[in-house]
């Protein structure tokens, strides 16, 4: 598929023509702590040196809390109501590869057993523009997860820099191919794809084997590693809840009042002690190394096996926000320090 | 340093704790809280300006020490909340050995390079650099650069709202939590068994992220704080959706230093405002 050449110029015009014919566009804030839809073309900000921001763009599929249908009593019946079907088409911009390949990553999930329609019908309308990442501090590990600063999983076009003011872009999927067609005003000048020169972007070393996490967790579901893990957690969900991938949620009824509410989907986390609580006082996870180790086990070994995806994109959010600052990269390289001494013990 | 080590390996090795909570390095050298069993373990303890954490929280979410009492390395702000959990008879000041620390103020993020700029804003207020109370006390007062307070100007501005204004002005803000009670969860003072917003059998509270549900949860956490909490800005640190949470915390303390003279966790032996009935109290200012 085409390269074509887009100017900081060309992109604001892209963002205003959007603005004005009926897109949410999506762009990280100005000070590059969350995404947020703009109002303004001057609110766009592309930078591919922004720090991820602290909560991820998950909202945007998958919003905290989102109303699934409405009730209302009706004599002795209830009446459903479907919850307004939201069309809207929706662009986003400035997302890291650590961001977009999280919505493949989840997709899996959402449509296993059951296809989410909330969650499908908002990634159908959604274009997604990647940017290269040149950030990288010592959180980040997409290169041990099988991405990297130029990933483009998840992308529907991806931008590199190529100087100051210009960008390449990548067309990646059919539906930016489509979306480029129907913008061809913005989308003139091409270049040779082969001929972007990716050496200036740094990729960060490999942390660990996910291969080696991974059997070793298969085999220390009791280890003291959790012990001393679960010491340090406070149990707050943070992790959870800035994350791109983690995906848990509740259904709950929430009144109005007491003839009518609406039935809802909100974000939760294993991190909870009421997570696992059952109605009859049990709770399998009763303290936080158990909860802790599903954090992990989720990501690195169930969601492998399930749906042949690690569950993390290694952008770094649950380390840098972590009031205790528990790391998941260093655990993760704990873990595979772990694996290699187990096998030259064996 | 020596010092703080010292003491520590003196409690291990006179059985006087089973563990202490105190600060350690991690690879990247970046101060977070650790636990140590042993004497050996205190070698690696360390209390510099990125000693940010309020580690009081872990004495109500630790298990009892299997011998002895839990050590602790305390700074001034942090020994409040000590002090604060033995007024409310949540633990007993014969359970805890408390290191206190000389301390020159912390940065305001866990992982941010400390400088006047990122200092946290209320060491510039700050009374208990020498702690207040303390079993043993560690290190040396230096000068410090105190930071600018940024919130001053936005409190005065609050104060001169009017109630429609504020309500405006906390919708925006609490409109962006997303509930993950991380507030609460490194709270010292949030220790009960069981929240209100857990509470599901019936729910008292809603569990949606709308503005209703964040409204409740947010003020019912700073009425629950109300008269107690001791301003170690643990929560705003830890918000994820970056709310001004210290605002609100200030404000309540204001209230009830100038309303009744009382300022939590500074007297062991003092009742609580809460738990205290005073024919005096003025009541003038409820609504
Ligand atoms: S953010 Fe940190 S303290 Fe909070 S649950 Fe996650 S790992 Fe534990
Ligand atoms: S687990 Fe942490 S590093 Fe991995 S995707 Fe989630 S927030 Fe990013
Ligand atoms: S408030 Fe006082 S004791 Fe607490 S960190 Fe600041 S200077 Fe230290
Ligand atoms: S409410 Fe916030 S500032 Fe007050 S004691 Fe709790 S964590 Fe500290
Ligand atoms: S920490 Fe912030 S986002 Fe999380 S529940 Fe508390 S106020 Fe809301």
């Amino acid at each position: 598929m085409n390269t074509y050449v887009l100017s900081k110029d060309h992109l604001k015009n892209l963002a205003l023509e959007l603005i004005n014919t009926g897109y949410k566009v999506i762009s990280p804030s100005k000070d590059g702590r969350r995404f947020v839809a703009i109002s303004s073309a001057d609110d766009l900000v592309i930078n591919s040196n922004l720090k991820p921001s602290s909560v991820s763009m998950k909202e945007f599929f998958f919003p905290k809390t989102e109303t699934l249908f409405f009730y209302k009593r009706n004599k002795d019946e209830y009446d459903l109501i479907d919850a307004a079907e939201v069309n809207q088409p929706q662009i986003i911009f400035g997302a890291k590869p650590c961001d977009t390949s999280a919505i493949p990553i989840v997709s899996k999930v959402f449509n296993w057993d059951y296809k989410d329609e909330f969650f499908n019908k908002k990634v159908e309308n959604t274009i997604i523009v990647g940017l290269a990442c040149k950030f990288a501090d010592e959180n980040c590990f997409c290169t041990s997860v099988g991405l990297s600063p130029v990933s483009e999983k998840g992308s529907d076009l991806f931008m590199i820099p190529l100087t100051e003011n210009t960008y390449a872009c990548k067309v990646i999927s059919e539906k930016g191919k489509k979306f480029v067609s129907n913008h061809s005003k913005i989308f003139t000048e091409t270049i040779d794809g082969k001929s972007i020169n990716i050496n200036e972007i740094k990729i960060p070393e490999k942390r660990f084997e996910s291969k080696e996490v991974k059997a070793w967790l298969d085999k220390n579901f009791n280890h003291k590693l959790w012990d001393k893990l679960g010491e340090n957690c406070l149990g707050c969900a943070q992790c959870a809840f800035v994350c791109p991938t983690c995906h848990c949620f509740d259904i709950v009824d929430e009144e109005c009042n007491h003839t009518c509410g609406r039935r809802a989907k909100n974000w939760d986390a294993c991190q909870f002690e009421i997570f696992t609580k059952h109605a009859s006082g049990h709770n399998p996870r009763n303290e936080q190394d158990k909860r802790y180790r599903q954090r992990i086990s989720h990501k690195f070994k169930y969601y492998t096996e399930k749906f042949d995806e690690i569950l993390c994109t290694g952008c770094g959010r649950c380390t840098r926000g972590c009031p205790v600052l528990t790391d998941i990269g260093i655990i993760l390289e704990d873990i595979n320090q772990l694996a290699k001494e187990s096998i030259s013990n064996n | 340093m020596k010092q703080l080590i010292d003491i520590s390996k003196e409690l291990f090795e006179s059985k006087q704790v089973g563990y202490i909570i105190g600060y350690a390095e991690d690879k990247f050298k970046r101060v977070k809280p650790f636990v140590a069993y042993s004497s050996l373990d205190t070698e690696r303890f360390v209390f510099n300006n990125n000693s940010v954490n309020n580690l009081a929280v872990y004495l109500t979410r630790l298990p009892k020490a299997k011998e002895g009492k839990i050590g602790i390395v305390a700074k001034g702000c942090d020994i409040k909340s000590i002090i604060a959990l033995i007024q409310e008879n949540q633990i007993k000041r014969d359970d805890v050995i408390i290191i206190g620390v000389n301390c020159n103020s912390v940065v305001n993020q866990i992982d941010e390079q400390f400088s006047k700029e990122n200092t946290a804003i209320k060491c510039k207020y700050c009374q208990v650099r020498t702690p207040a109370h303390y079993d043993y006390l560690v290190g040396e007062i230096k000068e410090v650069e105190l930071p600018e307070d940024k919130n001053f100007a936005i409190m005065q501005k609050l104060d001169s709202m009017s109630a429609e204004e504020k309500w405006n002005f906390w919708e925006a803000e609490f409109e962006k939590c997303v509930k993950c009670y991380a507030c609460r969860q490194v709270c010292p003072l949030c220790y009960c068994e069981q929240c209100i917003v857990d509470k599901s059998m019936p729910r008292w509270i809603d569990s949606s992220a709308t503005t209703k549900g964040n409204f409740a949860w947010n003020m019912i956490r700073a009425f629950h704080l109300s008269g107690r909490c001791i301003g170690c800005n643990e929560c705003e640190r830890a918000c994820p959706a970056e709310i001004p949470l210290s605002l609100l915390n200030r404000k309540m303390g204001m209230v009830a230093i100038n309303e009744f003279n009382y300022r939590h966790g500074t007297d062991i032996n003092q009742p609580t405002l809460i738990g205290n009935y005073n024919v005096n109290d003025k009541e003038d200012f409820i609504m």
